[in-house]
């Protein structure tokens, strides 16, 4: 069973703040961009129990609610219109993805978890019609390393 | 002769670089990013200094490696001009391609992970200090220019990334057929062990710096510039307290040499 | 306009709640009746900010007066702006602050840790000075015990929260220390310290300058956007945590921004020196507890001026309420009171120069009103004046005195054995998370940043930063308080907190110079704890003034700044009185520092403090026996004194290599911890029949707290070493070697009593702390 939590910040993100700001004044994307946001996603795999429960649960270890909120889904990851979402996730071993998996099995006792994988999702506002094109080309130059990271345009 | 340390928001190293280039007998002064970068050229090298560029936002030196600054250092490069990134410096030299000196991006430093016995027993942000050797022959690089191949060195790291990695085939062999790398961890008799805490952060083949074909711009992982001056040493080198220098003083004095040579 | 005037005491509390308004009826009825009129929401809530505990100190102030030695013939200003500064020389300062971020801290660990460095170091900045280093005393849950997991979650948020703003700052840490003890399990304790340097002649200070209200001077905000942030921040520090409340709490912790910090203090570094050159006198103040209210009211009111601001000019993140605008607590502000004349340099150099407005999103200089002549404080917002009160009654905070009662205790010496296997006792010792080396920890903290580090945290008893590149001088700084001897005698663990971080500056060889206290108690309101408070303000004051200033006979060692914490307790209990002392120590030449680690083979070792039968809160009884003992160590002020003072002599006078004082775990700790500490080359072999007190049972002569030295001895100068010792009035006493076998060996009477080596201690020492948090 797969439960998928994607988390985002309430208060402003820098970093995509940050993002938007050397695409649009660094690299030449001024026409083609029109917003960058940002969420982390966490892909976990149990072996049992309810999953709105345990999502529930690892939420209260995963998400800080002082500046973050969280939406849950199992089995299937879906993503609203309007924008191209950019999975980036480690192809080198994800030492953050581990110890978040130890911290719930082991220090918090959920023996039912088999995997947690962690992704950046990269949400690029584009008004280009070329959309795949900007976002892959945006993506390798500025939102990966593909010696450590790589990256999946999702729903297109 | 003068040189710029560049200032990047977030960097938090460039004082000492500058009081350590200032003392080896270097004119200098700090460079701000939003300065207008054609004013580079008046310099005849550079140092990119330590610290948390843009706080490391999407991977440590991904966003200052666009800044027009570096496409200006660039071509002060391609002239010739000697570039020493150190720590944060040489992640941004890696992201903007003028390391290993390809051009592209062709190696990642990745998140540091300590491996004792084959087991992970540590990641992440690291700080003490560590034996370097050079590995390179003297004159090779910049930065190297006055030290002999097999010295050691004590130097303190303090980085979360400093792992590096790459999937570039045949990078590895030819840079070390080339004499581009510079500086590896190595035990207090100078030995590999690419364990930790020797290999301090899992490194391939323990590399702590590289330089490019050209020998004129080197990165590397460890401070120099906290290792300037001997009472800066940890207790238990004997070197503490006695005479002025630490070794990170070859460091800035390579420089130093490197650019009175060139000119 | 909240009514208040005519309503009676029930009604008047139940609006004062429902609008999430903490204080009491009376205080709010004081307020109309200065005012002659109901206030307004946005009046109450400065108010209610300005009169909480944090802000205030209204329980605690008095006692404050009553005892502590806040003068001395080095303070260059005591503790009434945001940082205490004392004179290294004839031209420097240094300039230090300490406060506590604990319930922050329980609540949302990383944020509230890191918000706590965030906030001190504005505090020391704003003084002009560099900010050089800082520390961090925590106090955490029992990592064995019913609420390991919380506990262990708390420990690493905080750890992650500490180095990840600290680091990215750039601001070395260079001392610290960590107790675990079941008192914290819901309440942890999370004190920063900090400190900087600043020239005596360009100190800044935090407020109006002279002439401000008569020239309208710019009253300027700079940084970070105003949110919502931290809304009832001060309130929340100053009531007791529970549970259930804890998701709510989380909304009054703020969100630091280590990166802004780092190009504000450079922007600020320009602001300085453009003042300096023109000759300008600026006011200049963080923003803290209290908000924009806090910063704006207490600078006018210090400068003896009223003043008038504009919400709308403030730069913010959102269209906020006035109430919620005048009080956030957003991190990364500063306020800044200066001539119109420099207003355009001012916006250039925080919005062009430093760019704040592309570094952070909508962050910025902005000037915000103007300070006046009039004795008001008014805030206008959408063209309505929201707040208009007298300032010094704003600023001017309540008192309460409170009623003390002693706690009742039972504890009594246990009656136990030594055990037969003393190798295992010391192991275990070792091994505990209390004594463990803090290596695990502190490999996370850039120790070395700014390239001023001396002696780092692990090599000594306190760390050691040369700051100034021209200057020979350091600055050590230690930080210290047992809550074992705390909950026993609260008088003791305040005076033992002082004793112990003025022997740890000295064991390097600087001299204690100035203290802070961060005073970390329970609800004022209950007499016990009161009681316990007042207890450990007496205890500490003593010390300061018993262990005086070298060279000052009878002068105290002055405490320059602190902070009260109270209301930490959850209804389990009140944490263990915690009086949390830091001690900055001044030597004029760095090369003559010293650090612990044993030096070479054949060097003698030396004792001195003599050993009493005073295990009462002690690692052995705690860690062996599971008992707490009744007779805590105490400090016999005299011979502290003369300790400390003869062990600075000494080191100055290079007749000692090694020195590492006695403190958690005694002799045999101390003498263990300064073989295995790096680079851990040799082993010792210790004589107890030297050791004085031959009545003395064994297990209490080795793990003894009485204070105390272990000194290694330079070869050749013994004799010089014992006339100064003895010159002091001190007896001591040559307990062993210095050996080339890497062993741990203690004999007595011809009897081996331990017999260790080097390696299996060090695995137990090295190990403890990473097994107690995994």
């Amino acid at each position: 069973m797969r439960i998928y939590i994607r988390v985002w910040l309430k208060i402003p993100d820098a970093e995509a703040a940050t993002v938007k700001n050397t695409l649009t004044r660094r690299l030449g994307f001024q026409n083609q961009i029109s917003d960058v946001k940002k969420e982390r996603l966490y892909i976990i795999e149990v072996d049992s129990g309810d999953p709105a429960e345990l999502a529930k649960n690892f939420a209260k270890e995963l998400v800080n609610e002082n500046k973050e909120s969280y939406r849950s889904s199992f089995e299937d990851l879906s993503f609203e219109d309007g924008y191209v979402p950019i999975k980036v996730n480690l192809h080198i071993e994800d030492g953050e993805a581990i110890s978040t998996q130890n911290r719930l099995h082991n220090r918090l006792g959920y023996r039912n978890i088999r995997d947690v994988k962690r992704a950046t999702i990269w949400k690029l506002y584009i008004k280009d019609d070329n959309q795949e094109e900007i976002a892959k080309q945006i993506t390798e130059s500025l939102l990966i390393n593909p010696h450590k990271d790589s990256y999946e345009i999702l729903s297109m | 002769m003068k040189i710029a340390v560049v200032q990047f928001p977030g960097s938090n190293c460039e004082y000492e670089t500058l009081v350590a280039a200032k003392n080896v007998g270097m004119e200098g002064e700090i460079f701000r990013w939003n300065k207008p970068p054609e004013e580079l050229s008046y310099f005849d090298g550079f140092f990119l200094p330590g610290g948390f560029s843009y706080q490391d936002r999407v991977r440590a030196g991904a966003i200052a490696a666009k800044e027009p600054v570096i496409k200006t250092l660039i071509e002060e490069a391609e002239n010739g001009k000697p570039i020493i990134g150190i720590c944060n410096g040489f992640q941004i030299l890696i992201e903007s391609g003028l390391l290993p000196g390809t051009g592209r991006v062709d190696m990642a430093l990745a998140q540091n992970v300590m491996v004792s016995r084959g087991k992970i027993v540590r990641r992440g942000y690291y700080c003490d200090w560590i034996n370097l050797r050079h590995d390179s022959s003297s004159k090779r690089c910049s930065g190297s220019f006055i030290i002999d191949r097999g010295i050691q060195l004590q130097m303190p790291i303090a980085h979360g990334e400093g792992n590096l990695v790459t999937s570039t085939p045949g990078l590895l062999e030819r840079l070390n057929e080339e004499n581009q790398i510079v500086f590896r961890y190595c035990d207090a008799q100078g030995k590999d062990f690419n364990e930790f805490p020797v290999n301090v952060n899992g490194s391939t083949e323990s590399i702590a710096g590289i330089c490019n074909p050209e020998g004129n711009i080197l990165g590397m992982m460890p401070h120099p510039e906290r290792a300037f001056f001997s009472w800066q040493l940890p207790p238990g080198d004997t070197s503490k307290y006695i005479g002025e220098s630490g070794p990170g003083r070859l460091i800035f004095e390579s420089m130093k040499r490197y650019i009175e040579v060139r000119a | 306009m909240l009514k208040i005037v005519g309503l009676a005491d029930e009604k008047v509390e139940s609006n004062l709640r429902s609008n999430d308004i903490g204080m009491t009826v009376q205080e709010a009825r004081s307020i109309a009746s200065i005012l002659g009129r109901d206030p307004t929401l946005t009046e109450l809530f400065c108010y209610d900010a300005m009169w909480s505990e944090h802000c205030s100190y209204k329980s605690s102030r008095s006692t404050l007066r009553e005892f502590l030695p806040t003068e001395g013939p080095n303070v260059v200003m005591g503790p009434v702006e945001d940082s205490g500064i004392v004179a290294i020389d004839d031209k420097w300062c240094v300039a230090i602050s300490h406060e506590s971020h604990n319930h922050p801290s329980q609540v949302l660990p990383n944020e509230g840790a890191a918000t706590g460095i965030g906030g001190i170091v504005r505090d020391v900045n704003c003084m002009g000075a560099i900010v050089v280093a800082t520390a961090d005393p925590l106090r955490f849950g029992d990592p064995f015990g019913p609420k390991a997991n919380k506990v262990r979650w708390v420990t690493e948020g905080v750890v992650d929260g500490i180095w990840q703003y600290g680091n990215a700052l750039g601001v070395p840490n260079i001392g610290g220390d960590i107790v675990f003890n079941s008192s914290f399990d819901d309440n942890c304790l999370v004190n920063v310290v900090s400190i900087g340097v600043v020239r005596k002649n360009e100190i800044i200070h935090s407020k109006a300058p002279q002439a401000a209200g008569e020239n309208c001077y710019d009253v300027i905000l700079i940084g970070k956007p105003t949110d919502s942030s931290g809304v009832g921040g001060v309130t929340f520090a100053s009531e007791a945590l529970r549970e259930e409340d804890e998701i709510t709490n989380r909304g009054a912790v703020q969100i630091p921004d280590p990166f802004l910090k780092n190009v504000l203090f450079k922007a600020n570094a320009d602001l300085f020196e453009l003042v300096r050159n023109l000759g300008i006198e600026i006011g200049f103040k963080d923003l803290g507890g209290g908000g924009f209210t806090c910063a704006t009211s207490e600078m006018g009111a210090a400068g003896g001026y009223g003043m008038e601001l504009d919400l709308d000019l403030m730069h913010k993140a959102a269209d906020f309420s006035p109430e919620i605008l005048a009080i956030a607590e957003t991190q990364e502000r500063f306020l800044l009171i200066s001539p119109k004349s420099l207003c355009a340099k001012i916006m250039r150099i925080y919005n062009e120069d430093w760019d704040l407005p592309n570094v952070y999103e909508g962050a910025r200089a902005s000037v915000v009103g103007q300070v006046n002549t009039t004795d008001r404080f008014v805030v206008k917002h959408k063209g309505k004046i929201v707040c208009d009160v007298p300032i010094k009654h704003l600023t001017g905070g309540i008192k309460y005195q409170r009623d003390e009662k002693p706690r009742f205790k039972n504890f009594v010496e246990p009656d136990i054995e030594m055990l037969e296997d003393m190798n295992q006792v010391l192991l275990k010792i070792l091994r505990s998370p209390n004594i463990a080396s803090r290596e695990h920890v502190y490999r996370y903290y850039d120790t070395e940043v700014m390239g001023n580090a001396v002696i780092r945290p692990g090599e000594a008893d306190a760390g050691l930063i040369a700051p100034i590149r021209e200057e020979k001088f350091g600055i050590a700084l230690s930080v210290d308080s047992n809550p074992f001897y705390g909950r026993i005698s609260p008088y003791w663990g305040g005076a033992t907190a002082v004793a112990e971080a003025m022997r740890n500056v000295a064991a390097i060889g600087a001299t204690p110079w100035t203290l802070t206290d961060c005073l970390n108690f329970g609800n004022p309101e209950k007499p016990e704890s009161f009681w316990e408070f007042r207890e450990s303000v007496k205890g500490l004051a003593e010390s300061c003034k018993k262990i005086w200033l070298k060279g000052y006979k009878n002068q105290p060692v002055p405490i320059v700044s602190g902070n009260v914490s109270f209301y930490n307790e959850s209804p389990e209990g009140t944490v263990d009185p915690s009086p949390i002392i830091a001690c900055v120590g001044i030597i004029h030449d760095i090369s003559k520092a010293i650090t612990m680690d044993l030096k070479e083979p054949g060097d003698k070792l030396f004792l001195i403090g003599p050993r009493f039968d005073e295990l009462g809160g002690s690692e052995y009884y705690r860690t062996i026996f599971d008992v707490s003992g009744a007779n805590v160590p105490i400090v016999r002020f005299d011979l502290e004194r003369n300790m400390i003072h003869a062990v600075i002599d000494a080191i100055d006078q290079k007749l000692v290599k090694a020195c590492h004082d006695i403190s958690n775990g005694g002799l045999a700790c101390t003498a263990a911890e300064m073989a295995m500490v790096r680079p851990a080359k040799f082993g010792f072999e210790l004589n107890l029949d030297k050791a004085g007190e031959s009545i003395m049972r064994t297990d209490k002569l080795l793990f003894s707290e009485s204070s105390g030295f272990v000194l290694e001895a330079s070869k050749g100068v013994e004799a010089q070493l014992f006339n100064l010792l003895n010159d002091y009035g001190l007896e001591p006493m040559e307990i062993g070697v210095v050996t080339e076998v890497q062993r741990i060996l203690i004999k007595r009477k011809g009897i081996t009593v331990i017999d260790l080596h080097l390696d299996d201690a060090k695995e137990a020492w090295d190990k403890g702390l990473g097994e107690a948090l995994k």
